[in-house]
């Protein structure tokens, strides 16, 4: 209750301020009731309640900080989409196992790639497993055996399609899907950044420093028992 | 029972059918007695489900195999626990369970809102009952449960009764497959309910904090439900499919991460919209966009229009879904641009560096992960159509598109809480990061030395390590303060911090459970396995492991024939335990399965598979795993399941919230009657 009174109190000191208009019908002022986060968050990090009325920090430290920040998200993003595609080229020695994970078993049944095919005796796998073993003893690399057997089953025998033709847009789409997203967000920042904001929010420099710390108290004293 | 089930969908069709008319009239006169009406007839609706349900239940457990379904989907000498879940094992009994859960949702709903929302609920019922009616047409004339067997001959077709039916699907017969369809199916119908208060809003105009508020918990449930079915279902595929893994980017796994991840973005994005006022087109696109994705996961588990291996049931249904989820969209877009101007940003952004422009890049990475998600199932349909090739998007696509984003959105998991909103100085910035930085690189090194080189699982660590000291941070500040300012000790402090803002502290256990499922998943880089003929005897090794077979036994149950294979495993020379994989026979459907045997640790699964026997020597082929980590996958999943239910307990900052709420509607009141 106490902290209630002050709150008004603190929103009667906004309001000489000119601040907040007082609301037309109530018959003494009354706080906007506080959302689940900001007492929330005061609460956790041990801020008092004034720290959202304490005068912003300077704009500087933020343009400092605003460089890094966009240069190690874009870091970040570049190193791991990188890391996506290098570890696409460079792929290590075949076996039997490695290239059976990058192939479907094409007996129709089983719907699943080489190595899952559940089927006790499923005579397209052995077939397909002795053609991938006679491939690996010819000394063929992994991206040779799996264009063969494209060739010899049909391109859908492969787990993924092969970044050609058509099938080029399986790949580059997410990325596109990707980077146009990022261009939305942008368009949507800068929008926000530029829209006045349809309440105005109060200058601390309106603020009673009176009022201010005995709410800062009150807040110390109720805000955790 | 068929003319009790056949009477229960008919007159289930006909209340859905008049409670979405009686909805929308008693919404359009203002008329609180047509609305009552409506909302009984939705009432009405879940028991008149509810007897079709119970008759086909009552036909399965008694074998009555008169009935089609039944004969198709069940047998003898199936267990009882199994026949409870023939239900849903088939396209009609899974449509007619679709179906009854929509009932019970809606019957929730009309009881919970029996006296608030008044003026939203007309049009929920509505938005429900519409719903409700198409599954009912779906369920009565095209995919009918209660159709009698019969036998055709020269002189026409007369009913019959099996001696016996086809039996279950061996491979529905495991313990979380019976909980797994219904998980999954009450995530994806729950959808409905935030999606109907949404248009209600819409509709009504009435788009301020009050439906933000109910969809924002209506969407937490199916969204920790729908988790959970993923889970199971993940549990499901590891255990019992023997190939060694949990998760294969199949297209009816696709389908059902998209409205789970679509519904995540939704829960970050509402914050935005609660706390600031901004973000409210975005908001109500993702409600929209989330149950679109639902009822088209249904679609296409349930249309066959791509190849599945999960794709246990499937009819010529697909054009009746296309044509309803064309007007879901066409209804819902064309209302969404017609309330434009109610939906403006009430505020600013004040800084890149912020909580909401955490949540907008939240938003980003989801949203493009659920598009290349969709476009990678959909590829093999679209290509088929345009250059007449079927092709096959399988986990090398998947895995090269998802694992970065994945990355980068763990990241946010553990960077995303600590911002400010409004803005976030460069102080708080360094006071926040620092330490978990540092922590995350000497473990990251410490990583790299021991031998950790394969850079998704090196990073996945790395940021795991982060969000973890982010996160525990956060819990260790407030108590810390607790214990300074209220006297309590760590326990307590915990506790009443936790219990004070169970909203953040839930969401923050939830973050906890990403990061464990993150760490789970990072463990696949180091899978090893080997595979070999084993008879009494004989020796396989893998890594430190090294397994004995000592025997080969056969049995005989009423429902299946097994060989089971006896394995001893020691681990660097010591016994460590003995291991039982079967394959078996399942007499009804005449089909094969695996029972894998698996011996799960924190660190690692040692996962046994008997193959099958070899045909030229008769040994046994054994195959083995090492997993390591997937017992994490796990962990993580209850760990998320807790933090939801946490977040769902009303705290007390909420209820002195809605306090002062109520404190100030009164004293405006008595200003107006001033």
């Amino acid at each position: 209750m106490r902290t209630s009174k002050l709150l008004k109190k603190c929103c009667g000191a906004l309001r000489k301020g000119g601040a907040l208009a007082p609301p037309p019908s109530a018959p003494f002022p009354l706080p906007p009731p506080l959302s689940l986060r900001e007492r929330g968050d005061r609460e956790a990090v041990g801020e008092g309640f004034t720290a959202g009325l304490k005068p912003r920090p300077s704009g500087v430290l933020i343009r400092i900080f605003n460089a890094p920040f966009k240069l190690g998200t874009a870091l970040l993003l570049g190193t791991l989409l990188a890391a996506s595609v290098a570890r696409g080229d460079t792929p290590g020695k075949p076996s039997v196992d490695s290239i059976g994970n990058q192939v479907m078993c094409v007996c129709g049944g089983c719907v699943a790639p080489l190595n899952q095919c559940p089927m006790l005796e499923c005579a397209e796998k052995a077939e397909m497993r002795a053609f991938i073993k006679k491939e690996i003893a010819d000394g063929k690399d992994e991206t040779a055996i799996l264009q063969d057997i494209s060739i010899r089953y049909g391109v859908q025998a492969l787990t993924a399609p092969p970044a050609k033709g058509f099938n080029l847009a399986v790949w580059i789409l997410p990325g596109v899907g990707l980077l146009a997203g990022l261009g939305m967000v942008v368009v949507i920042v800068r929008r926000w950044r530029r829209k006045p904001a349809i309440v105005p929010v109060p200058s601390s420099a309106s603020l009673d420093p009176k009022v201010l710390t005995a709410v800062e108290e009150e807040m110390k004293a109720t805000r955790l028992g | 029972m068929n003319q009790v089930g056949s009477v229960g969908l008919i007159a289930s069709l006909a209340f859905a059918a008049y409670a979405l008319v009686a909805g929308a009239v008693g919404g359009k006169l203002r008329s609180p007695r047509i609305t009552r009406s409506a909302e009984r007839a939705a009432l009405g609706f879940f028991l008149m489900i509810t007897l079709a349900v119970v008759a086909l239940e009552y036909m399965i457990l008694t074998n009555d195999f008169h009935n089609a379904y039944v004969a198709e989907h069940s047998n003898r000498d199936l267990f009882t626990f199994y026949k409870v879940a023939a239900l849903w094992a088939g396209q009609e009994g899974s449509l007619l369970f679709w179906t009854w859960l929509l009932s019970i949702y809606s019957a929730l709903v009309v009881w919970q809102n029996r006296r608030k929302n008044r003026q939203l609920m007309p049009y929920v019922v509505s938005v429900l009952m519409g719903t409700g009616t198409f599954f009912s047409l779906l369920v009565f004339f095209v995919a009918n449960p209660f159709q009698e067997l019969s036998l055709v001959s020269s002189t026409g077709s007369q009913a019959f009764s099996a001696p016996d039916g086809n039996g279950l699907n061996p491979l529905l017969q495991y313990h979380s497959m019976v909980i797994h369809p219904p998980m999954l199916y009450l995530g994806y119908v729950g959808m409905v309910v935030p999606f109907a208060f949404c248009m209600a809003a819409l509709i009504t105009k009435q788009l301020g904090d009050n439906w933000i508020r109910i969809t924002r918990r209506w969407t937490m449930v199916p969204w920790m439900l729908l988790g959970c079915g993923i889970l199971l279902g993940g549990n499901w595929a590891y255990a019992v499919l023997g190939w060694g893994g949990y998760w294969g980017w199949d297209p009816v796994e696709n389908a059902s991460i998209l409205p789970w991840l679509s519904g995540t973005a939704f829960l970050h994005s509402v914050m935005i919209q609660e706390k600031r006022g901004m973000l409210k087109v975005w908001n109500v696109s993702l409600v929209i966009l989330t149950f679109f994705l639902s009822i088209f996961g249904t679609f296409l588990t349930r249309s066959g229009i791509v190849s599945s291996v999960h794709a246990f049931a499937q009819s010529n249904i697909g054009p009746f879904f296309a044509v309803f989820l064309a007007i879901i969209l066409f209804f819902s877009v064309t209302l969404l641009f017609l309330r434009l101007d109610h939906l403006k940003s009430e505020n600013k952004l004040d800084s890149m560096v912020s909580r909401e422009s955490g949540f907008l890049f939240n938003n980003w990475i989801l949203l493009a992960l659920v598009f290349a998600v969709f476009w990678g199932t959909l590829f093999p349909v679209i290509s088929k159509a345009v250059q007449n090739t079927t092709v096959t998007v399988g986990a090398p696509f998947f895995n090269k598109v998802a694992i970065p984003m994945g990355l980068l959105l763990l990241l946010l998991t553990g960077a995303g809480p600590l911002l400010a909103w409004r803005k976030t100085s460069f102080q708080s910035l360094k006071g926040n990061f620092t330490l978990p930085l540092i922590v995350a690189l000497v473990v990251g090194a410490v990583l790299f030395v021991e031998g950790v080189r394969d850079f998704y699982a090196w990073m996945t660590f790395f940021l795991s390590v982060f969000v973890l000291v982010c996160i525990l941070g956060e819990f260790w500040k407030g108590a810390r303060t607790r214990m300074r300012t209220a006297k309590e000790n760590f326990a307590q402090a915990i506790y009443n911090l936790t219990m004070r803002n169970t909203r953040r502290y839930g969401g923050y256990i939830v973050h906890i459970g990403i990061v464990l499922l993150f760490i789970g998943f990072a463990g696949q880089a180091f899978k090893t396995d080997a595979k070999g003929l084993m008879q009494e005897g004989d020796l396989l090794r893998v890594r430190n492991y090294m397994l004995r077979c000592d025997g080969l036994t056969t049995g005989d149950t009423p429902n299946y024939e097994y060989t089971r294979a006896l394995i001893t495993v020691t681990k660097n020379g010591e016994a460590f335990t003995s291991m039982h994989p079967e394959k078996r026979f399942y007499k009804a459907s005449q089909q094969p399965t695996s029972y894998v045997a698996i011996h799960p640790t924190l660190s690692e699964d040692v996962y046994v598979v008997l193959a099958g026997l070899d045909p030229d020597t008769g040994k046994a082929i054994i195959q083995v795993f090492i997993n390591p980590l997937v017992m994490w996958v796990w962990i993580g999943g209850v760990v998320v399941l807790l933090g939801t239910l946490l977040a769902l307990v009303p705290s007390r900052v909420e209820r002195e919230m809605a306090e002062m709420r109520q404190a100030q509607e009164l004293a405006v009141q008595a200003g107006d009657a001033y």
